[in-house]
């Protein structure tokens, strides 16, 4: 079978190392339909790495009728997608409860949440009824305990997300879709980039293994649960945070 | 720079960050004195001093500070 990975939040850190290792030494037929939002430049080296096996689509997720649209262009000009990796997200903002900005909240479980539901009331009844699909989200270590404070809006996005993989895992368990997200604790990519030093210095201190997650530690738990052999792995939430959170 | 000069731009930031205009600090000022300083506040007010007087704290010079007093004489070290 040959495999179509469609990627949201491609153009990420993780998104770009997750579409490396899924395409280094895979068949010349599989295909990855990479979704960026005004960035999707940043796929150039992986394009010309893999010719002809990675479709970038600029889309804004927060824009459902986009989504809408988006959803309308791959039906029509690409393979159903075996494989669904979800991994847009706004970045944390630390701020108190009392100054949350439910503007952005909005738009961020729009990107995160609403265009995931979108996609996936899609796609997976097509993954169910071809009998194989693999759908992954990330999620964060602040979902696992005790949440620092002062992350109440990623928090409840992450949480929804958690809710939606449980979900989606039982009702398609048995026509071979599996359901599931990888839990990084604070990881360095771009994604920090309005998060304090200070805050991301003692996160590393604070680890059990002294640093922080880099996308190299998240993205080989993100193949192995995109694999195969994973078949019997759906409805979980994996940690990969050096210790830092235990379920 | 003075300490003097030092106290005052760090209480500027202290009105700003607890947006109370009538904030006093001193040398002995603590997060038990300021209702809204925690670990946040910590971070936001390290941050704005960064930013106002050009330097960039390590973990390991903040996080034994215990007071305002040791807030000025870290960034006073700094700045020279």
């Amino acid at each position: 079978m040959a495999y179509t990975y469609l990627i949201t939040g491609a153009t990420s850190d993780v998104g770009t190392a997750l579409i490396d290792r899924l395409l280094d030494g895979a068949p010349s037929d599989t295909l990855v339909l990479a979704q960026g939002c005004g960035d999707v430049e940043k796929l150039a080296p992986l394009c010309q790495k893999y010719p002809g096996q990675v479709r970038p689509f600029d889309v804004d997720l927060s824009d459902m009728l986009k989504v809408d649209a988006f959803i309308r262009l791959l039906e029509q000009t690409a393979p159903v997608p075996t494989h669904f990796v979800h991994l847009p997200a706004l970045p944390v903002v630390n701020t108190r409860f009392k100054n949350f900005d439910e503007e952005r909240f909005a738009r961020d479980m729009e990107i995160q949440v609403h265009s995931a539901v979108k996609i996936c009331r899609v796609f997976v009844p097509k993954m169910a009824k071809a009998g194989f699909g693999r759908v992954l989200f990330i999620q964060t270590s602040y979902t696992i305990g005790c949440p620092p404070k002062n992350t109440a809006a990623y928090v409840m996005a992450k949480s929804a997300i958690g809710g939606l993989v449980k979900s989606l895992a039982v009702e398609y368990a048995r026509q071979g879709v599996t359901v599931n997200c990888v839990a990084p604790s604070m990881m360095e990519t771009h994604f920090l980039k309005d998060t304090p030093d200070l805050i991301v210095q003692a996160a590393a201190a604070d680890n059990p293994m002294g640093r922080n997650a880099t996308p190299a530690d998240v993205v080989p738990a993100m193949a192995f649960l995109l694999s195969e052999e994973a078949r019997f792995i759906t409805g979980v939430t994996l940690p990969v945070t050096g210790g830092s959170a235990i379920v | 720079m003075t300490e003097q000069a030092i106290l005052d731009a760090v209480q500027e930031i202290f009105r700003d960050n607890f947006d109370d205009d009538t904030l006093v600090i001193t040398r002995d000022t603590c997060a038990d004195d300021i209702e809204d300083w925690d670990s946040l506040e910590q971070i936001n007010l390290l941050t704005a001093i960064e930013k106002k007087f050009s330097i960039k704290f390590k973990l390991a010079d903040v996080r034994g500070l215990k007071d305002v007093g040791d807030l000025l004489d870290l960034v006073k070290r700094m700045v020279g």
